[in-house]
Protein backbone atom coordinates (compact mmCIF):
# COMPACT_ATOMS: atom_id res chain seq x y z
CA UNK A 1 0.00 0.00 0.00
CA UNK A 2 2.75 2.24 0.57
CA UNK A 3 4.39 1.88 -2.21
CA UNK A 4 1.27 2.60 -4.27
CA UNK A 5 1.00 5.99 -2.57
CA UNK A 6 4.51 6.85 -3.31
CA UNK A 7 4.33 6.14 -6.83
CA UNK A 8 0.91 8.12 -7.16
CA UNK A 9 1.92 11.22 -5.64
CA UNK A 10 4.14 12.68 -7.63
CA UNK A 11 1.92 11.97 -10.85
CA UNK A 12 -0.86 13.78 -9.18
CA UNK A 13 1.34 16.60 -8.11
CA UNK A 14 2.73 16.95 -11.38
CA UNK A 15 -1.38 17.12 -12.84
CA UNK A 16 -2.27 19.94 -10.26
CA UNK A 17 0.85 21.70 -11.08
CA UNK A 18 0.15 21.60 -14.52
CA UNK A 19 -3.34 22.94 -14.12
CA UNK A 20 -2.22 25.61 -11.58
CA UNK A 21 0.28 26.68 -13.99
CA UNK A 22 -2.23 27.26 -16.77
CA UNK A 23 -4.75 29.04 -14.43
CA UNK A 24 -2.07 31.37 -13.19
CA UNK A 25 -0.79 32.21 -16.39
CA UNK A 26 -4.46 32.90 -17.54
CA UNK A 27 -5.51 35.09 -14.53
CA UNK A 28 -2.12 36.91 -13.76
CA UNK A 29 -1.84 37.83 -17.74
CA UNK A 30 -5.28 39.61 -16.98
CA UNK A 31 -4.98 40.67 -13.66
CA UNK A 32 -1.46 42.14 -14.31
CA UNK A 33 -2.81 43.39 -17.80
CA UNK A 34 -5.36 45.63 -16.03
CA UNK A 35 -2.97 46.51 -13.53
CA UNK A 36 -0.84 47.85 -16.46
CA UNK A 37 -3.69 49.51 -18.38
CA UNK A 38 -4.70 51.35 -15.16
CA UNK A 39 -1.20 52.55 -15.18
CA UNK A 40 -1.70 54.09 -18.56
CA UNK A 41 1.09 50.98 -19.81
CA UNK A 42 -1.67 50.28 -22.87
CA UNK A 43 0.65 48.56 -24.90
CA UNK A 44 2.63 46.51 -22.08
CA UNK A 45 -0.96 46.00 -20.44
CA UNK A 46 -2.07 44.11 -24.25
CA UNK A 47 1.42 42.42 -24.60
CA UNK A 48 1.03 40.67 -20.82
CA UNK A 49 -2.74 39.73 -21.69
CA UNK A 50 -1.64 37.62 -24.43
CA UNK A 51 1.61 36.03 -22.86
CA UNK A 52 -0.83 34.86 -20.36
CA UNK A 53 -3.40 33.61 -22.96
CA UNK A 54 -0.92 32.27 -24.96
CA UNK A 55 1.13 30.72 -22.34
CA UNK A 56 -2.17 29.15 -20.75
CA UNK A 57 -2.70 27.54 -24.43
CA UNK A 58 1.14 26.22 -24.52
CA UNK A 59 0.56 24.49 -21.19
CA UNK A 60 -2.78 22.82 -22.08
CA UNK A 61 -2.06 21.70 -25.30
CA UNK A 62 1.52 21.01 -24.83
CA UNK A 63 1.66 18.69 -21.87
CA UNK A 64 1.06 14.69 -22.22
CA UNK A 65 -0.61 14.73 -19.04
CA UNK A 66 -4.60 14.41 -18.57
CA UNK A 67 -5.52 18.36 -17.20
CA UNK A 68 -9.34 17.57 -18.84
CA UNK A 69 -10.98 14.33 -19.36
CA UNK A 70 -14.66 13.47 -20.24
CA UNK A 71 -16.29 14.49 -17.06
CA UNK A 72 -14.19 18.06 -17.46
CA UNK A 73 -16.17 17.83 -20.28
CA UNK A 74 -19.70 16.96 -19.55
CA UNK A 75 -19.19 19.85 -17.22
CA UNK A 76 -18.76 22.02 -19.53
CA UNK A 77 -21.87 20.80 -21.65
CA UNK A 78 -24.21 20.80 -18.65
CA UNK A 79 -22.51 24.32 -17.50
CA UNK A 80 -23.43 25.65 -21.05
CA UNK A 81 -26.71 24.33 -21.09
CA UNK A 82 -27.13 26.46 -17.90
CA UNK A 83 -26.01 29.74 -19.76
CA UNK A 84 -27.77 29.03 -22.24
CA UNK A 85 -31.16 29.54 -20.58
CA UNK A 86 -30.34 31.80 -18.17
CA UNK A 87 -29.38 33.67 -21.69
CA UNK A 88 -32.40 33.08 -23.17
CA UNK A 89 -35.13 33.85 -20.00
CA UNK A 90 -32.92 37.38 -19.87
CA UNK A 91 -33.17 38.34 -23.15
CA UNK A 92 -36.90 36.95 -23.77
CA UNK A 93 -37.83 38.64 -20.25
CA UNK A 94 -35.88 41.65 -20.64
CA UNK A 95 -36.19 42.92 -24.25
CA UNK A 96 -40.46 42.26 -23.96
CA UNK A 97 -39.89 44.21 -20.95
CA UNK A 98 -37.59 47.24 -23.06
CA UNK A 99 -39.75 47.54 -25.71
CA UNK A 100 -42.99 47.87 -23.97
CA UNK A 101 -41.96 49.90 -21.06
CA UNK A 102 -40.60 52.54 -24.43
CA UNK A 103 -43.79 52.19 -26.09
CA UNK A 104 -45.46 53.30 -22.66
CA UNK A 105 -43.13 55.48 -21.87
CA UNK A 106 -42.32 54.02 -18.57
CA UNK A 107 -38.89 52.62 -19.05
CA UNK A 108 -36.01 54.75 -20.61
CA UNK A 109 -33.81 52.45 -20.89
CA UNK A 110 -29.73 53.60 -20.38
CA UNK A 111 -27.16 52.37 -24.20
CA UNK A 112 -26.08 49.79 -22.24
CA UNK A 113 -28.97 47.87 -21.70
CA UNK A 114 -29.92 48.00 -25.23
CA UNK A 115 -25.97 47.21 -25.81
CA UNK A 116 -26.64 43.73 -23.67
CA UNK A 117 -29.54 42.70 -25.04
CA UNK A 118 -27.93 43.14 -28.78
CA UNK A 119 -25.51 40.89 -27.52
CA UNK A 120 -27.79 38.39 -25.83
CA UNK A 121 -28.99 38.08 -29.23
CA UNK A 122 -25.70 37.53 -30.89
CA UNK A 123 -24.80 35.02 -28.36
CA UNK A 124 -27.85 33.10 -29.15
CA UNK A 125 -27.38 33.53 -33.11
CA UNK A 126 -23.97 32.16 -32.12
CA UNK A 127 -25.53 29.18 -30.38
CA UNK A 128 -27.78 28.77 -33.20
CA UNK A 129 -25.31 28.54 -36.04
CA UNK A 130 -23.08 26.12 -33.74
CA UNK A 131 -26.15 24.02 -32.94
CA UNK A 132 -26.14 23.48 -36.82
CA UNK A 133 -22.78 23.00 -37.47
CA UNK A 134 -22.80 20.36 -34.82
CA UNK A 135 -26.02 18.86 -35.99
CA UNK A 136 -25.61 18.41 -39.87
CA UNK A 137 -21.43 18.33 -39.89
CA UNK A 138 -20.85 15.34 -42.42
CA UNK B 1 -25.15 4.63 -10.95
CA UNK B 2 -23.96 1.74 -8.79
CA UNK B 3 -21.02 0.34 -9.36
CA UNK B 4 -17.82 -1.79 -8.64
CA UNK B 5 -15.08 -0.12 -9.37
CA UNK B 6 -13.93 0.81 -5.89
CA UNK B 7 -13.88 -2.76 -4.88
CA UNK B 8 -12.18 -3.83 -7.96
CA UNK B 9 -9.66 -0.88 -7.59
CA UNK B 10 -8.86 -1.78 -3.98
CA UNK B 11 -8.63 -5.50 -4.94
CA UNK B 12 -6.09 -4.69 -7.85
CA UNK B 13 -4.08 -3.09 -5.19
CA UNK B 14 -4.33 0.84 -7.22
CA UNK B 15 -5.10 4.62 -5.97
CA UNK B 16 -7.63 6.11 -7.86
CA UNK B 17 -4.53 8.41 -9.47
CA UNK B 18 -2.67 5.05 -11.00
CA UNK B 19 -6.31 3.69 -12.17
CA UNK B 20 -6.96 7.32 -13.58
CA UNK B 21 -3.72 7.04 -15.53
CA UNK B 22 -4.14 3.83 -17.06
CA UNK B 23 -7.41 4.33 -18.78
CA UNK B 24 -6.91 8.26 -19.06
CA UNK B 25 -8.82 10.18 -17.34
CA UNK B 26 -8.31 12.43 -14.13
CA UNK B 27 -8.14 11.27 -10.43
CA UNK B 28 -11.06 13.31 -9.47
CA UNK B 29 -13.08 11.76 -12.41
CA UNK B 30 -12.27 8.09 -11.00
CA UNK B 31 -13.37 9.59 -7.26
CA UNK B 32 -16.42 10.82 -9.06
CA UNK B 33 -17.71 7.38 -10.45
CA UNK B 34 -16.81 5.48 -7.29
CA UNK B 35 -18.76 8.11 -5.18
CA UNK B 36 -21.62 7.24 -7.76
CA UNK B 37 -21.56 11.24 -8.97
CA UNK B 38 -21.05 10.56 -12.87
CA UNK B 39 -21.66 8.09 -15.12
CA UNK B 40 -18.69 7.47 -17.46
CA UNK B 41 -19.30 7.23 -21.20
CA UNK B 42 -19.35 3.97 -22.96
CA UNK B 43 -15.74 4.31 -23.60
CA UNK B 44 -14.34 4.95 -20.24
CA UNK B 45 -16.83 2.00 -18.87
CA UNK B 46 -15.13 -0.57 -21.62
CA UNK B 47 -11.79 0.73 -20.59
CA UNK B 48 -12.09 -0.30 -16.56
CA UNK B 49 -13.60 -3.17 -17.92
CA UNK B 50 -10.81 -4.44 -19.96
CA UNK B 51 -8.56 -2.76 -17.05
CA UNK B 52 -10.03 -5.60 -14.34
CA UNK B 53 -9.86 -7.87 -17.31
CA UNK B 54 -14.05 -8.39 -16.49
CA UNK B 55 -17.48 -7.46 -18.23
CA UNK B 56 -18.62 -3.93 -17.85
CA UNK B 57 -21.72 -5.85 -16.12
CA UNK B 58 -19.66 -6.63 -13.40
CA UNK B 59 -18.81 -3.43 -13.39
CA UNK B 60 -21.71 -0.96 -13.57
CA UNK B 61 -25.52 -1.71 -12.37
CA UNK B 62 -27.73 0.08 -14.26
CA UNK B 63 -30.98 -0.81 -11.65
CA UNK B 64 -32.63 -1.47 -14.52
CA UNK B 65 -36.61 -2.57 -13.49
CA UNK B 66 -38.25 -5.45 -14.34
CA UNK B 67 -40.33 -3.25 -17.27
CA UNK B 68 -37.75 -1.72 -18.82
CA UNK B 69 -35.49 -4.80 -19.40
CA UNK B 70 -38.26 -6.36 -20.73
Amino acid sequence: MTQVQQTSTPRLSKQRRYRYLMYAFLLGGVAVGLGLRSLDYHVLSEAVYWVGIVGALVVWKGTSVTLFDERDKAIDRRASQLTMTVTAVLLIVGASVVRLGTQLGMVDAPPMVHGALYGYVSVAVIFGLSYLWVRYRP
Amino acid sequence: MKNAVREHREDANLSQGELAEAVGVTRQTINAIERERYDPSLELAFKLAAHFECRVEDLFDPELDADSTA
